[in-house]
């Protein structure tokens, strides 16, 4: 059975990253400097010669950003109106699949041979086929355990610590998937794929791959930072690269006498001025402008934001088309991050600025703002705390 | 407008590749759709309305042959029916012709052939030609010869593509109207767009006017192009790179909310490479050292008002600029002095500003091209060529095309002339693609169009930089929801126009900025205010037309070029979400054809 069709599930929001997933999902934030999407699509292109994108929450990002097709993928849409579990979403795609496919999530960086392994296991014997990997802390992901080569246990997020497996996310199924996932009972409203897989698991075999590699996810704002490291200092950016570790996009203009320490890696069409320093752990997205003399420090400046000279920023994660005015100032964590009601002590972030944010000349921002979008920073503010939607706030 | 397909060297899938072929020509917009292939006879089907009446009548038929040409009908001489559809027939049905452009001269020709007893069944000019070519076959000429002494005798413009039975071979002939050749490994095809047969080879050689090409399934080589006379031409095979796969819906209900939404990224090609905001300088490519004392811009519907708005930013840098409608410039040119004719036409093949460049270029005017079509004719034509780089387009009313265009002229402004804020406009252009983002994402257009659905009809009104929006704004209203649209400098509302506002004539006011322009805009809000119209004020807030508006069409606040840009996009969407409600055919509006390419 061999596997020419990958189904992308990138439906949801991501409501933990808010307000980074303002106006788009999950997928489409930045994995350094171009959407964790691209990165997905990146290791199936060689693989496939079909996507299948389940898309729902912000869907015109996804369309409007891939088009028809990816590097000579065709791409196929399916909606899934509402957001009822991965199972749900996995089924919106019935009506245009009837062949083997390869099952993944759109959300997460992840390396081409680990979908090249789940497709060997699954084209050698054709039982349904999970990826597993070692983690150390298995809490917050689906915990497996394996026996020879079949899954026998799946757990989501277990209390206990004797766990080392987790599912990677990464499967290969044949069509029958979709009667099992129609004839299993909704919890909460809610249709899980690893519910279905444990029902199937009672009745047949689930093959478990291990596999390893690049494999990293973004649960809040602040875990873009720990992304672009990753995929940074592996080296899988964009870009011509002008010295060990350095990747600048041969559309970027970059003056003669800014100064790039590695890693760093700054795309398409961006333009930075005359002494400016970034790096490292710099990603800037396309069309990025840094004016004269700013330093940015391990921070992840997204699509067309701009960097007014003299500006200073450390740990910083900006959605696209944020505006900082001169002297702009983000001096960076670690601090108590306090999402809603819960607090993340001691993160190393400086400010989180959502998409469109403007924040005139002179403003510094205390370790671990965040900053909705379309907020409007007054000149000489000190932000602090959380910055709802579309506020102004003035000193 | 009218498509042809023509494929030799297929074998058995010739028809699939001829039907294939139409319905990528499908964007062009048409009426009617037929094929003929040519073995010992001539097989032939053809239909009134989409493509798909044509495969439904295909069911019931086998074609077969070892060569055919297919045609999408966009009618000029006859109503669309099935008799008035191509291919065209001679008198015994053995001689198949398909055509694109209008014969002038065709009354005369029928006329002639009547008398020497020859019988029509349409009321095309086409007509004319297969029975030409049978009265040059009964004269005793070789086939060859039959088909170009009945090319010599038509005058006008013309793609032809013919067909005789008991022979495997296509002739094709090209006077002012596109013809493009694909080169394939065992078949050869013909098509008036390389779109038609991309999906079979990326090898092509572009025809000129006044060549003649054979295209053989038996012979070799497959093909032979030759000049008038019948001296045989060395023609360039050029590869084109466009992805057939850019092409598909990505998931949308139409294509064109699916152009509105890929303008960021549309607006980024065009901009890719070509500014640096740090040296506030820009680089075209094969523009040279051109720095124009006068501007002509020539150009039809959407592209002329984006040429309006080349003209106003001429204007700004000093240099005295005009625009004309293409077909008007074509027949009543002024003096061109050393003026720099600028072309601008989406698909470089629009026969009205051909004409006009062509015009222009018998005067001695330097001629330039704004165009989106790599080797179309207006580009190869042309002294210089901009392109626009927006990717392919497919439905019928352009949307992304605009905004391209109206950042390529900006560019064109900048990189020929001197300006002191060119450092501002470059950072206002590279923020385009992300202020349009914006717009997209938070449009609240769809719920305006939903309440004036039912509307009398819709007037648009702006000044200076939002003059020719409103103008296209109108247009797009009036392309795809079939409903009266005018729009007009704000300031000649109250000159006549004003008689027709009426509370079911809502008016779409552009103001952005707080100029004069803007102030004086904003007194004309109140004129139709004051007589019950509602107002949609497309606005980003500087100017107080808020406070007259019954909604609002939010747009950020940038440079006043780039503001029109933004401003359009919202004007798009209230087009496509009428249309929408409308349950109109918005890809495809009646009548009207992607690319004009008859005069």
């Amino acid at each position: 059975m061999n596997v020419s069709t990958a189904v992308v599930l990138a439906a949801g929001e991501g409501t933990r990253l808010r307000p980074l997933t303002h106006n788009r999902p999950k997928p489409m934030l930045p994995a350094a400097n171009r959407p964790i999407l691209e990165y997905v699509f990146d290791a199936l292109v060689d693989t496939v010669d079909r996507i299948v994108v389940v898309v729902g929450y912000k869907h015109d990002r996804v369309q409007g950003h891939f088009g028809p097709s990816y590097r000579g993928v065709d791409l196929t849409y399916v909606h899934q109106e509402k957001q009822l579990g991965s199972g749900h979403a996995l089924l919106q795609a019935r009506d245009v699949v009837d062949e083997p496919m390869v099952v993944l999530n759109g959300d997460r960086v992840i390396d081409t041979h680990i979908v090249d392994d789940v497709v060997a296991a699954f084209e050698s014997e054709g039982d349904p086929t999970m990826s597993v990997l070692e983690r150390p802390e298995t809490s917050q992901y689906g915990a497996v355990t394996m026996h020879g080569d079949d899954v026998v246990e799946l757990v989501e997020k277990p209390d206990s610590d004797e766990y080392r497996l987790i599912n990677a996310g990464i499967y290969a199924f044949s069509p029958t998937i979709f009667e099992a996932i129609a004839a299993t009972d909704r919890e909460a409203g809610e249709l899980a794929l690893t519910e279905t897989l444990v029902e199937v698991m009672e009745r047949d075999r689930i093959r478990g791959v291990r596999t390893e590699g690049m494999w990293v996810d973004a649960t809040y704002p602040w875990d873009l930072l720990a992304v672009a490291e990753e995929v940074l200092a592996r080296g899988h950016v964009d870009g011509e690269e002008r010295a060990e570790g350095v990747h600048v996009d041969p559309d970027a203009i970059v003056h003669d006498s800014a100064v790039l320490q590695p890693p760093v890696v700054v795309g398409p069409d961006c333009e930075v001025g005359a002494g400016a320093v970034l790096g490292p752990d710099v990603a800037l997205g396309q069309n990025v402008t840094v004016a004269a003399n700013a330093t940015i420090r391990r921070s992840v400046i997204d699509a067309d934001s701009r960097v007014e000279a003299g500006s200073t920023l450390i740990d910083a994660v900006t959605g696209q088309d944020v505006f900082l005015g001169a002297g702009s100032t983000v001096p960076g964590g670690p601090a108590d991050v306090r999402v809603g009601r819960e607090v993340f002590p001691d993160q190393r972030l400086g400010a989180v600025l959502a998409d469109r944010v403007v924040a005139e000349g002179d403003a510094s921002f205390s370790p671990g703002t965040l900053v909705g979008p379309r907020a409007h920073i007054g000149t000489g503010v000190n932000a602090r705390g959380a910055i709802g939607e579309g506020a102004e706030v003035v000193r | 407008m009218c498509g042809i397909i023509g494929a030799v060297g297929r074998g058995d899938e010739t028809l699939d590749t001829l039907v294939h072929g139409l319905s990528k020509l499908e964007y062009r917009g048409y009426d009617s759709a037929g094929v003929a292939l040519t073995g010992d006879r001539i097989d032939l089907c053809k239909k009134a309305g989409e493509i798909d009446e044509l495969r439904e009548a295909l069911k019931s038929r086998s074609l077969s042959g070892a060569a055919g040409i297919g045609h999408t009908r966009w009618s000029t001489h006859g109503p669309p029916t099935d008799e008035n559809a191509h291919p065209h027939l001679d008198c015994n049905g053995e001689i198949a012709v398909v055509h694109n452009g209008i014969i002038e001269n065709y009354q005369s020709l029928r006329d002639e052939l009547v008398s020497a007893g020859h019988t029509f069944h349409s009321d095309t000019d086409t007509e004319v030609v297969p029975h030409l070519i049978e009265e040059g076959l009964a004269d005793g000429l070789e086939t060859e010869m039959a088909v170009r002494r009945a090319i010599g005798r038509i005058e006008g413009s013309y793609a032809i593509a013919a067909v005789v039975a008991g022979d495997d071979r296509i002739f094709a002939a090209r006077h002012d109207s596109p013809l493009v050749l694909g080169v394939g490994d065992d078949a050869v095809f013909l098509a008036s767009d390389v779109p038609a047969f991309r999906d079979f080879t990326d090898r092509v050689v572009y025809l000129e006017d006044g060549e003649f090409a054979v295209l053989s399934a038996s012979a070799d080589p497959q093909y032979r192009v030759t000049d008038a006379e019948g001296n045989e031409l060395d023609k360039a095979v050029d590869t084109v790179d466009w992805d057939p796969e850019e092409t598909g819906k990505s998931g949308y209900d139409h294509y064109m909310i699916k152009e509105i939404n890929e303008q960021p990224r549309a607006i980024r090609q065009c901009l890719r490479g070509r500014v640096d905001e740090l040296s506030a300088s820009v680089d075209i490519e094969d523009l040279g050292d051109l720095s124009p004392t006068g501007v002509q811009f020539v150009a039809c519907g959407t592209s002329y008002h984006a040429a309006l708005h080349g003209a106003q930013l001429f204007q700004q840098a000093g240099v005295p600029a005009q625009a004309f409608l293409a077909h008007e410039y074509a027949i009543s040119p002024p003096p061109v002095g050393d003026a720099l004719v600028v072309g601008v036409t989406q698909s470089g093949e629009t026969a009205d500003t051909l004409a006009a460049l062509r015009e222009a270029r018998k005067r001695g005017a330097r001629t330039l091209a704004v165009t989106n079509v790599v080797g179309s004719t207006a580009a190869r034509e042309c002294d210089h060529a901009l392109y626009i780089r927006a990717g392919p387009e497919i439905g019928v009313a352009a949307s992304k095309t605009f905004s391209s265009q109206l950042v390529a002229l900006n560019l064109l402004a900048l990189g020929t002339t001197s300006s002191s804020d060119a450092r501002e406009v470059i950072a206002a252009l590279r923020e385009v693609p992300s202020d349009v983002q914006a717009v997209l994402d938070s449009s609240q257009a769809e719920e305006i169009a939903r309440e004036y659905v039912d509307a009398d009809g819709y007037f648009f009104i702006g000044r200076r930089y939002q003059h020719p929006v409103a103008l296209e704004g109108a247009l797009k209203m009036k392309e795809i929801t079939y409903k009266h649209a005018e729009g007009f400098a704000a300031g000649e509302l109250k000159h006549g126009t004003l008689a027709l506002v009426t509370e079911d004539t809502p008016v779409f006011a552009v103001v952005t900025g707080d100029d004069e322009a803007a102030t004086k805009t904003v007194g004309n809000v109140k004129e139709v205010e004051a007589r019950d119209a509602p107002v949609i004020a497309v606005t980003d807030g500087e100017s107080d037309a808020e406070r007259y508006a019954d909604h609002v069409l939010e747009v950020p606040e940038t440079h006043p070029r780039a503001a029109a840009i933004l401003a359009n996009v919202q004007l798009q969407l209230a087009a496509y979400h009428v249309a929408n409600e409308l349950g109109r055919s918005i890809d495809k509006p009646r009548n009207l054809a992607k690319s004009v390419t008859v005069e």
